[in-house]
């Protein structure tokens, strides 16, 4: 089994930024794409205003208050214990695919284990701290 | 990278090995166990606060103490031994060593840690910080602090270093009035402004190494092609510049004072001991150990540092007047940035000597440092009130041993004599620098020791001044107070008695 970077090195010569040249080529296409759909949209639409059209536009619904709102800080909580299972399904995909292979043995099981038990320690403080009451 | 197969093959890693478990590094748990049993203890601290009802919650504080004891006897057992590694690659090198350097370091982290839970045990209860939190943020920023010197791989390194500074954030917030917000904000900034700038340098350096062992990196940088030489080179610099800020070498100092005087004194403490320790030994091993081939060019910008720092700290000390508020705190806020100039001596050197031997002043001087300055912040815990310098006058006719312990202290941060182990750990590092060639330093040093003599001795003399005021009763002084004062006493002055017992790691071999 053979390994070969796919890009070539980047101190031996220009390979490495032509197979950037793919990314630039989409790049200039989509400025284009929007340039001429918004420009051809201005230059084909009749302009008649009317109140109702310069409203702001809210599902369809009239807009009500002010655009400045107060959100919960228990949000930012909620937030942060979702992070703490985000992280643990990042690690543990992975993981899943190649405990049982040969070579990793007992300790790669157990290793996950303590991980998982670190963010349930975490879990339990906030259960604890009251954080996922939520009135 | 991927591989060459053909469409419809899947594309997977050779995983299957000839022996199994051969993919696990082993783990030598004696070589790990004492940043191990510094996080453990963190680990039970915060399940036990959850449990503790709010009248047992002192014994908390008691079971860190506990827990870094216990962490501190497993050191023991290392020094005895021959030098241990652990995390080690087939290919050779290992992530984890517990060499000479790193147990010198992790005996000044974990026994500072254990110094600042002595001070802190009356703070948490009289400033109402909250207990478990307090605790554990402290024992894991230590057991960050102690696994920093034993890494032997840049990312180790980082992890290490970020597991000391990131909960000390938070530490320096728990007083959670105005001014801790401030300081813990500015803290913060400036530490994350650096650990960025650190890690750009650091994936420069991989770049161009093409490894992230520390060994790895001086063989890769001896030998790395000419067109990636100015990344390397950028890459040592950006990495320098962050752990500079950790350090708190001038010019990345201006968080210092702030930060301590807004935070809790104990964390004052702990961050101008044990938090400068990590950044100086991460800082000592990144310079001599991976950029070794570039020794006088970083030993240069280590000297211009050293010297920078400790003119800047000191006359900025010199100017404390005393009756500003929290001046006690800022003059020792300034003093430990004026130390840091010291300590970053004998790195210049060692990069100017190309060898670590000059190393063996740092990490002695820095023991001695720690000792005595955690215990001058305790003394300053005990005045308290709003830190004044002016409240210290006439502190002998109140509470003689404590203006004795302080005094004590004073004289040994200034290098005077009968704080004969601070003359020594001065002696040590001007040895260091005038045997690596490096006269100029010695000299700029020399005159920022007199003007250090200036602030000290001026503090000292108001502790036996007579007092002006009618003074209030003494409070008592709270049994946990006095027995990290007299810890750190009695340390210092069997130091002073016998100083071999600390200088000779000067002349031992470290790595």
């Amino acid at each position: 089994m053979e390994w070969q970077p796919l890009a070539a090195d980047p101190a031996a010569g220009s390979g490495y930024f032509d197979a950037y040249a793919a990314i630039g080529l989409l790049a200039v296409i989509g400025v284009l794409f929007v340039t001429v759909a918004f420009t051809a949209n201005r230059l084909l639409r009749p302009v008649v205003n009317t109140p109702e059209k310069l409203l702001a536009y809210e599902c369809g619904v009239d807009p009500v208050g002010e655009g400045w709102a107060h959100t919960q800080i228990r949000y930012y909580v909620y937030a942060f214990l979702y992070v703490i299972f985000a992280v643990d399904a990042i690690y543990l995909f992975p993981w899943a695919t190649v405990f049982a292979a040969a070579g990793f043995g007992a300790a790669t099981l157990v290793e996950m284990f303590v991980f998982i038990g670190f963010l349930a320690v975490g879990l339990l403080y906030a259960w604890k701290k009251g954080v996922l009451e939520w009135t | 990278m991927t591989t060459t197969h053909d469409l419809g093959q899947p594309l997977m890693t050779p995983l299957a090995v000839a022996d199994p478990g051969g993919l696990i590094q082993s783990v030598d748990w004696v070589a790990i166990a004492p940043p191990l049993i510094a996080a453990l203890a963190a680990l039970a601290v915060l399940v036990a606060d959850l449990f503790l009802p709010e009248a047992r919650k002192r014994l908390l504080g008691w079971l860190s103490a506990a827990g870094l004891l216990a962490a501190l006897a497993m050191l023991l057992p290392l020094v005895l031994g021959d030098t241990r590694s652990t995390f080690c690659f087939k290919s050779g090198g290992c992530s984890y060593t517990a060499d000479h350097f790193a147990l010198a370091f992790q005996l000044l982290a974990l026994g500072g840690a254990l110094l600042t839970v002595l001070l802190s045990l009356h703070t948490v209860e009289d400033e109402k910080l909250p207990g478990g939190e307090y605790w554990f943020l402290l024992l894991s920023s230590a057991c960050g602090a102690a696994l920093l010197p034993a890494a032997r791989d840049l990312a180790t390194l980082v992890i290490a270093l970020e597991v000391a500074t990131l909960p000390a954030f938070a530490l320096v917030a728990l007083r959670r009035d105005g001014r801790g917000a401030e300081s813990a904000l500015k803290f913060f900034l400036s530490s994350v402004t650096a650990t960025a700038v650190m890690l750009l340098g650091v994936s420069f350096v991989y770049a161009a190494a093409g490894t992230i062992q520390l060994q790895g990196i001086a063989d890769g940088l001896a030998h790395a092609p000419g067109q990636l030489k100015p990344l390397a080179e950028a890459g040592a610099v950006l990495t320098l510049v962050g752990f500079a800020f950790k350090t708190a070498a001038v010019p990345f100092h201006f968080w210092v004072p702030d930060t301590y005087v807004g935070a809790p004194l104990p964390v004052a403490g702990y961050l101008s001991v044990v938090g400068k320790a990590a950044g100086l030994s991460g800082l000592a091993l990144v310079t001599t150990v991976a950029f070794r081939p570039y020794g006088h060019t970083w030993g240069l910008v280590l000297a211009v540092l050293a010297a920078l720092t400790m003119t800047v700290g000191n006359a900025a000390a010199l100017r404390q007047r005393a009756d500003t508020p929290y001046g006690a705190v800022r003059l020792l806020a300034w003093s430990s940035v004026g130390q840091a100039g010291y300590l970053l001596v004998p790195l210049a050197a060692a990069g100017y000597a190309d060898s670590a031997d000059p190393l063996g002043a740092t990490v002695a001087y820095a023991l001695i440092y720690g000792l005595v300055n955690l215990g001058a912040f305790g003394v300053v815990a005990l005045v308290g009130g709003t830190g004044r310098l002016e409240s210290f006058r006439g502190l002998a006719s109140r509470n003689r041993w404590a203006a004795f312990a302080l005094a004590f202290f004073l004289l040994c941060l200034a290098g005077l004599p009968p704080g004969v182990v601070g003359l020594f750990g001065k002696v040590v590092v001007f040895r260091a620098a005038v045997d690596a060639g490096l006269g100029w330093l010695a000299v700029v040093m020399a005159v920022n020791v007199v003007i250090a003599l200036a602030y000290y001795l001026k503090w000292t003399a108001l502790l036996f001044a007579p007092s002006t005021s009618a003074d209030v009763a003494v409070p008592r002084v709270p049994a946990s107070l006095t027995a990290a004062l007299g810890l750190a006493a009695s340390g210092a002055v069997v130091l002073s008695v016998a100083p071999q017992l600390v200088l000779q790691v000067v002349s031992g071999s470290l790595f």
